[in-house]
């Protein structure tokens, strides 16, 4: 697993936001930091509140990656890994729904870093991809939206791609979100069931189901991106033929529609038993959901399914899902000549249940 | 309020196929029908056909947009100019008894792209705004000039993504133009119009002829795998061939894809082949049984797909909006702005048709010529007209999201292009061509889903290409 938070003390008495480099860069702007001494100990670095030091990683790994550095709390977070194509900014902790597997509960509380992120977005390498997660990012809609115009009006080559339970488009955001370079944003909603007793029970609030399809309405007139997220439980596996339905007919503006397999982290990982469904049982449900959106036109794709667990016929639909840095593989998966292109495990995956559904390919 | 946008069909099992503006569609008895215009279907139903498409509240935001969504993506939009149709020479070295597209003998002069002309095309490809450009090399037999052809793909150097397509006889095979099919973005189409005595009988004429052309496609697929050469037949519906003997044909030489066509009235067809104009139920019989025996083919040999091409092109429209790109099957189908046709004389025709039916002195349909352009009034007046969207039958056809409009053939056929819409070729055909899709989509027979799902290109069969309700 690849750290994302690292210990570090620095001058500064406020957050900011700077750019970790071993060698000086010819030309530094005011948000550089410049290797000075590596040892045993840690890195130390000038940069542009004074001397910064950071602990549990080399200056190799860290080159060139954007961090946000927090004085008071002592650390460091990676938010744009130099070279990674898995880059998501936090916006906030809170959110507006309950999913029962939610990945990363919730919290009351919200500390605005906006200025911050915006930041290290412009520090960026050119074209690269960044995800925005949460907590519910749209919650804080009006300061995201300003981010996204802000970074994309002064790098136009960079590309967002924003996880959203899409309760908070109305009529209003039509207009704006049909500006061109809402082209460079693709927004990854999450919809469960066809049934909306069967989403608002998954999501954990009632109302969520035709909320969502009122977005979805207005995201249509906008012409916007969006990527359809339904992650695979216990209780929607057999709503997957009606929700497959639904989607080719009613949800035709979609870029792609991901199913996906449950992460054994967060509230899944106290209700995994409850939860989880070995796709193995009852894969002619998702094939035959991808079949039919296939036969329909629209791209489907599996996420975190290695692809020793899919029919072969399917494979091609078993991408390689999970981010770099909290993926792992099982010992039987070194014989594997599928290895580069396949999900892997979620590093959080139980051992156990990694190494009963690995079988080489 | 309810609204229910949907147009009827009746199937020949007695129920009605129905499908909405934007292409949904299922299946009901009649009984069920009037049920559901008298509003009083079951809940259930409801919910199902309204989360389809065909019923739309007004209290439903989603289902409006997603209608309104639906009928544009069924809409075609034509890019700018990257697709060429060039003639660089009308000179043929051989003379088929249906030639279509005309030709003049291999030893006259003037028949060629003259220096100027050749000039003028290139000036036209430089100036392409597009990234990705597509040529194909039509005649006569393009292959007699390889001089223009390597001066053509020469000036396509620039575009990210160029690919050529050579249609030839066959003919002539020599070191010089097996350099050119060398190239790997060079494709060939050639014409294969089944056993060598029907493709004797139909092209080749003697049987020398028709034994080298057959071994030159030997040479051509051995050379380079089936995936490089493409084969069409003509058949003439007045004495079509056996069945499998015609797959056979093309199955021998690893070509998995059939555009069955029957001959075109176009050209001197018109003269040799005077039933050409119309066909009929005989030919109509003939082509739902050739796409049945493919079915069977291809389920007693799993190993292998066949396809009629047209028949995987109408289906696609029907299933996958937006994929296919066919461009004779389109709505709106605007003339000369996505390809153009550039004859040996430098005048530019929207399509190879309407090449033909000046040629053959019928109507000038030409928009313009290489030199001046062809942005005219022609091409302006040609494509007021070119789309099925306002005809009074389209309107309330239950295939117009899928179905195309075809000005040149209703000209070429009619004279005119306000016959009622039902009363053309054009239209006679695509009815049987979707009633046979509708006819297999709705069959629960396995042998006939296999086949859909393949020609679909899904991965596993699919269970359910349309909803039945009561």
């Amino acid at each position: 697993m690849i750290p994302l938070t690292l210990p570090s003390t620095s001058d500064a008495e406020e957050p900011f936001v700077t750019r970790l480099w071993r060698k000086p860069q010819g030309t530094h702007g005011p948000f550089e930091s410049v290797l000075v001494d590596e040892d045993t100990e840690g890195l130390a670095y000038s940069g542009p509140a004074g001397l910064l030091s950071i602990d549990g990683a080399s200056a190799d790994s860290l080159d060139g990656d954007i961090v946000l550095v927090q004085p008071r709390r002592q650390r460091a977070e990676r938010l744009i890994r130099a070279g990674s194509r898995h880059n998501t900014l936090l916006v906030t902790e809170r959110c507006d729904q309950l999913c029962v597997m939610c990945s990363q509960p919730p919290k009351k509380t919200h500390h605005d870093r906006f200025d911050l992120l915006e930041q290290s977005c412009l520090l960026a390498d050119p074209g690269v991809l960044i995800g925005i997660s949460g907590g519910e990012p749209t919650l804080y809609k009006e300061r995201l939206l300003v981010m996204l115009e802000r970074v994309l009006s002064a790098r136009p080559d960079l590309q967002f791609h924003i996880l959203s339970n899409a309760q908070h488009f109305d009529a209003f955001d039509v207009d704006r979100l049909r500006a061109p370079l809402y082209r460079k944003v693709s927004w990854g909603i999450p919809l469960y069931a066809a049934e909306p007793e069967l989403h608002d029970e998954i999501v954990g609030k009632t109302g969520a189901f035709g909320r969502l399809e009122e977005s979805f309405a207005h995201l249509i007139n906008a012409g916007a991106r969006v990527e359809l997220r339904t992650v695979l439980l216990r209780n929607n596996l057999t709503a997957l033929p009606r929700l497959g339905r639904y989607v080719s007919a009613r949800l035709r503006f979609i870029e792609a529609w991901s199913i996906m397999q449950l992460e054994h982290i967060g509230f899944a990982k106290g209700r995994w038993s409850e939860l989880y469904v070995d796709h193995r049982e009852r894969f002619e449900l998702v094939g035959g959901a991808i079949d039919h959106a296939t036969m329909r036109g629209l791209r489907a794709q599996l996420f975190n399914f290695p692809r020793c667990s899919v029919p072969p016929a399917y494979r091609r639909f078993a991408i390689a899902s999970i981010s770099d840095w909290k993926r792992k593989y099982a010992p039987a998966c070194d014989r594997c000549t599928e290895k580069s292109t396949c999900s892997g495990f979620f590093e959080w995956h139980p051992d156990e249940e990694a190494g009963r559904i690995a079988e080489p390919i | 309020m309810t609204f229910l946008p949907l147009r009827l069909r009746p199937m020949k099992d007695g129920n009605v196929l129905c499908v909405n503006d934007t292409g949904q569609h299922f299946t009901a008895s009649e009984d069920y029908i009037g049920r559901l215009a008298a509003g009083v279907v079951a809940n259930a139903d409801a919910r199902r056909l309204r989360d389809a498409g065909h019923i739309l509240e007004t209290d439903d935001p989603l289902g409006w947009a997603a209608h309104a969504r639906g009928v544009a993506e069924r809409l075609s939009r034509a890019g700018s100019l990257d697709y060429l149709i060039l003639v660089p020479t009308l000179r043929c070295n051989l003379a088929c008894s249906y030639c279509q597209v005309s030709r003049v003998g291999v030893k006259r002069e003037g028949f060629d792209w003259s220096e100027t002309t050749l000039a003028a095309v290139i000036r036209t490809i430089d100036a392409l705004p597009t990234n990705r450009i597509k040529i194909e090399f039509q005649g006569g037999e393009p292959t007699l000039r390889p001089d223009l052809i390597r001066a053509v793909i020469a000036a396509c150097e620039r575009f990210e993504e160029h690919e050529f397509v050579i249609c030839t006889n066959l003919n002539e095979l020599n070191p010089e133009i097996l350099k050119i099919f060398d190239r790997p973005d060079v494709f060939i189409s050639t014409s294969l119009d089944g056993d060598a005595s029907t493709h004797g009988h139909n092209r080749t004429g003697d049987k020398g002829a028709t034994a080298h052309f057959f071994m030159n496609l030997r040479t051509i697929t051995s050379r380079y795998g089936p995936r490089k050469v493409s084969a069409l037949p003509t058949v003439d519906p007045s004495s079509p061939p056996d069945v499998d003997s015609l797959i056979e044909a093309y199955a021998s030489h690893g070509f998995d894809s059939i555009f069955l066509r029957p001959i075109n009235f176009q050209g001197f067809a018109r003269k040799r082949h005077k039933g050409s104009r119309e066909q009929d139920d005989a030919w109509r019989a003939y082509y739902g049984g050739f796409v049945r025996r493919i079915i069977e083919r291809n389920w007693q040999d799993r190993g292998r797909v066949i396809e009629e091409t047209y028949f995987s092109i109408a289906l696609r429209r029907v299933f996958q909006p937006g994929r296919e790109r066919h461009v004779d099957l389109r709505n709106p189908n605007p003339l000369g702005v996505d390809y153009i046709v550039v004859d040996y004389d430098g005048t530019v025709y929207p399509t190879d048709e309407a090449r033909m039916l000046a040629r053959s002195g019928v109507i000038d349909l030409a928009i313009g010529t290489i030199f001046d352009g062809w942005d005219t009034e022609a091409r302006a007046l040609l494509n007021q007209h070119s789309t099925n969207l306002l005809d009074p039958a389209c309107s309330r056809c239950a295939f117009q999201p899928f179905c195309g409009r075809d000005l040149v053939d209703d000209i070429a056929r009619y004279g005119r292009i306000d016959m009622p819409r039902t009363e053309t070729e054009f239209c006679r055909r695509h009815l049987h061509l979707f009633d046979l899709v509708f006819e297999l989509a709705y069959s629960d027979d396995p042998a006939v889903r296999y086949s859909l799902s393949r020609w679909l290109r899904l991965a596993g069969n699919e269970a359910e290409f349309g909803e039945i309700f009561g």
